[in-house]
């Protein structure tokens, strides 16, 4: 396993440390296969420096070329890896990097979601084991680009404040999980188009009927408008799905388990 | 497609509703916050200013004189900050300051913190507003509250937006009312024993005025007092609504339903006394403006509310002007003052009248003109406290030929008033109340109108007209007891930003020409100015910090004049917009 941190960069210029860990130094650091001239950046501003792995059980599933730059589905999938403890997606050349952190708590580590992209970017899953590495997966969308800074579609509509909130969704049953499928109305502007502030649900808690946390989520402004999320959850009839925007606006609803 | 496949059957229980107030669950607090006793003492304390006012009672009265007659010359920029973006117009909020940190609120519901030291910028909080709010009279904020680890702030879709004062994140929201019926907030909010008191924006959309009283931690309503007669009040005991009697008595003053779109806006910002321990709250004009279709005295319409805080009941109330027929608010802020030993209020209104009262029984001690020429009445009587009408009123449009269009007449002042919403100061040490007055007039008519919901509810027409041609604003100082003006400061364009005074002998205020000026508090003379780029329509503010005397300012043009002003639009016409803020200080050579 190669890994990097800057606590090591430090050990090294100071010459004199021993230090124990097990990492290769910074310029031999693991060879990033997806070669984007962001991730050291990434590394340091994202993850903290910390021990990284390219690992292939991160799947990350983006489409070769977005149709739509507003509306680039993604599905990551880190089930094979067991033990994650958050899930944090990343567009690096999104003028806004951060996508999504997911904390799976009794959720399975997969989530898909809808995002937007500025131009054709690596997109990356960082998802944090027990152990306190990182396990890297991505892949690459092709995109003609503008989705952060192309108005929402939804603020063309001048009644778009009344549905903002609206949750639809529903639960399906299946053998160990129960799948979910949710979309909340809400413009998730980005801030960089002229005259429009940043806007956009930070986060979200799914709970069953005890009350317990099934899983959070942590959204940022490249999360497509009117956001569409894929969970797998444990078992449940009913969930309700909480959160707020970024302006205290409340999201509440309760999804059931229903047949076609 | 799954999107249309999972859309067609919706399984989703709809829970929002009634949640009104949310609270944000992951915002920490931490460190040293404002307490409800600092907030008291703002009025006395100098190195802060932690209430809209500076001090609940209202003075904006300092006692600092480090900066003063002799040296005030001297006062240079300290900086300068730029509120950004695209979007300008009317900058009419006051500063709060604590902690080496500043937070002004700018148009378009904007909330901003600042190092008050260096003028950076720590955060910014920029509302989402949707394209349908209503707001009558311009995008402003007049100001942000500060209690605890929070600030606090209305917006123009109605809510109340509470924030960490060290992330800019969203500790708690609540929403007042629906901005789709009109319903806004521009206000500072004031923070009395720990709740957050506001009222609601929207007088000319039939909107019902009220105020209420939220936890200020949570956010969680502690009670509601409407201020029109018959509508209900509600007290929250033990987290349950519950009825708390009914405002005034049904049908009192008010014919039939039309107490039900009475208006009576609660638009301003109260202010709150300790001593006599009532929140003082001003009410807006009865709607709709044709008053021929209300008779009576429409009661709380233009008033002062003497409200309880524990109870959330009226202690006293005093109406300015029976049956409104010009648009003359009663909004305007009540300024508690103690004059040989006695507790008493001062009140400048839209009316032309100063008022003194009682401000333990609402009874009326003292009522004059302050500006040149008021038309609708002779002058208030003292034993009644009502005013005697000169029975110059719009003619009833039921009346006049096909019933369109009522008789016009011309009245000062104007609906703009004789002073608006920009608040006056008091001196202690004068004892002089110093008033931003403005001369106009209007040509007022009145049409048939009906309510429709999110529409305007006026039925009156009307258009502004200076009445002399050198000036319309005036600064005046105003003897409470004598009922002279002392001395007066006229202004080419009309005053429309806050008032302070200091220690120092010092009265400041800004004019849409762009200067912030000082004036001598005795005897007027001008004995600073400074040119800030645009229109100052906000509030001064001064604190002291690490040793010396700052003053800030808000900058930027806008408000109601460039909306309403009819005639008078030629002389603000080349009046450009801005935002901004600047701080001085004096100079250290």
């Amino acid at each position: 396993m190669n890994t990097t941190t800057a606590f090591l960069r430090k050990c090294l210029l100071a010459a004199f440390l021993i230090c124990q860990v097990s990492v290769v130094p910074a310029e031999t650091s693991p060879p990033d296969p997806l070669n984007s001239v962001m991730w050291k950046e990434m590394h340091e501003t994202l993850l903290g420096g910390g021990p990284v792995v390219f690992d292939e059980r991160v799947r990350v599933l983006v489409p070769g070329d977005a149709e739509d730059s507003m509306n680039v589905p993604i599905l990551v999938d880190a089930t094979a890896l067991g033990n994650v403890s958050r899930i944090l997606v990343f567009a690096e050349l999104n003028p806004i990097h951060r996508v999504l952190e997911m904390e799976p708590v009794q959720a399975v580590p997969l989530i898909g979601v809808r995002i937007k992209v500025q131009q054709a970017t690596p997109i990356r899953a960082a998802v944090l084991t027990d152990d306190g590495v990182w396990h890297l997966g991505g892949g690459i969308v092709d995109a003609a680009g503008g989705g952060c800074t192309a108005p929402s579609l939804g603020s063309a509509n001048q009644d778009w404040a009344s549905r903002m909130g609206e949750v639809s969704g529903r639960l399906w049953p299946g053998d160990e999980h129960s799948r979910l499928r949710v979309q909340i109305m809400h413009p998730m502007d980005t801030g960089l188009v002229s005259g429009i502030p940043a806007f956009y649900i930070e986060q979200l808690e799914i709970t069953n009927e005890a009350g317990e946390v099934l899983t959070r989520l942590f959204l940022h402004e490249p999360v497509s408008e009117n956001p569409v999320l894929t969970l797998n959850l444990p078992q449940a009839e009913s969930v309700v799905v909480r959160g707020t925007d970024n302006n205290g606006n409340p999201i509440l609803a309760q999804v059931r388990s229903g047949v076609m | 497609m799954m999107m249309a496949l999972f859309q067609r059957k919706v399984l989703v229980n709809a829970m929002v509703a009634a949640s009104l107030s949310v609270t944000v669950s992951f915002a920490g607090s931490a460190g040293a916050g404002v307490t409800q006793a600092e907030i008291d003492g703002d009025a006395t304390s100098t190195d802060d200013v932690v209430s809209w006012g500076m001090g609940q009672q209202g003075q904006r009265y300092s006692p600092l004189t480090k900066i003063n007659k002799e040296n005030v010359k001297k006062l240079v920029p300290a900086w300068s900050f730029s509120f950004g973006g695209e979007k300008q117009r009317g900058q009419e909020a006051q500063p709060v300051i604590k902690n080496g940190k500043m937070f002004v609120t700018a148009s378009y519901s904007r909330l901003y913190a600042i190092d008050s030291r260096t003028g950076e910028e720590l955060w910014q909080y920029d509302h989402r507003l949707p394209d349908g709010i209503l707001p009558c009279c311009d995008v402003i904020n007049r100001g942000a509250a500060l209690y605890d680890d929070l600030v606090i702030f209305g917006t123009l879709d109605a809510r109340i937006i509470a924030l960490n004062q060290d992330t800019g994140k969203v500790v708690w929201r609540a929403k007042i009312d629906d901005y789709k019926a009109g319903y806004s907030f521009t206000a500072a909010p004031l923070i009395v024993k720990d709740m957050v008191i506001t009222g609601v924006s929207g007088g000319e959309f039939g909107v019902i005025g009220r105020v209420e009283a939220r936890d200020a931690k949570t956010g969680k309503l502690r009670w509601i007092r409407p201020s029109i007669e018959g509508h209900m009040g509600y007290i929250w005991k033990d987290g349950k609504k519950t009825e708390n009697g009914i405002s005034g008595t049904t049908n009192a003053t008010w014919p039939g339903d039309m107490w039900k779109t009475g208006g009576a806006a609660t638009w301003q910002g109260g202010t709150y006394d300790h001593e006599t321990d009532l929140i003082f709250y001003g009410t807006g004009n009865p709607a709709p403006w044709n008053a021929h279709l209300r008779p009576g005295d429409n009661l709380f319409s233009t008033s002062s509310l003497a409200i309880d805080p524990d109870t959330g009941k009226i202690a006293w109330h005093y109406q300015y002007t029976p049956n409104d027929g010009w648009d003359y608010d009663g909004v305007n802020e009540l300024v508690s003052f103690n004059s040989d030993g006695r507790q008493l209020a001062g009140h400048a209104d839209r009316n032309g009248f100063f008022y003194v009262l009682d401000r333990t029984s609402g009874k009326l001690e003292n009522a004059f003109p302050f500006v040149n020429r008021v038309d609708w009445a002779k002058g208030i009587d003292l034993k009644t406290g009502r005013p005697i009408e000169t029975g110059v009123r719009p003619g009833d449009p039921a009346k006049s030929e096909g019933g369109k269009k009522g008789e016009s007449v011309f009245v000062a002042p104007s609906f703009l008033g004789a002073k608006n919403w920009m608040p006056m100061a008091y001196s202690p040490d004068t004892k002089l109340f110093y008033v931003p007055a403005n001369e106009w007039g209007m040509d007022l008519w009145n049409e048939p109108v009906t309510y429709k919901k999110g529409a305007a509810y006026m039925g009156a027409g009307f258009t502004i007209k200076p009445l002399n041609d050198d000036y319309i604003g005036a600064l005046r100082a105003v003897d409470p007891t004598s009922g002279k003006i002392v001395w007066e400061y006229k202004n080419n364009a009309p005053l429309w930003g806050g008032v302070m005074t200091t220690g120092g002998g010092l009265v400041f205020t800004g004019t849409p020409e762009g200067y912030l000026k000082a004036f001598d508090d005795k005897t007027g003379e001008e004995l600073w100015k400074f040119q800030t780029g645009s229109g100052v329509v906000g509030c001064p503010v001064t604190w002291e910090q690490d040793g010396e005397q700052y003053i800030a300012v808000p900058s930027g043009w806008g408000g109601a004049v460039p909306l309403w002003g009819g005639d008078v639009a030629k002389t603000v016409k080349y009046l450009n917009q801005g935002g901004s803020l600047w701080v001085f200080k004096l100079a250290d050579l």
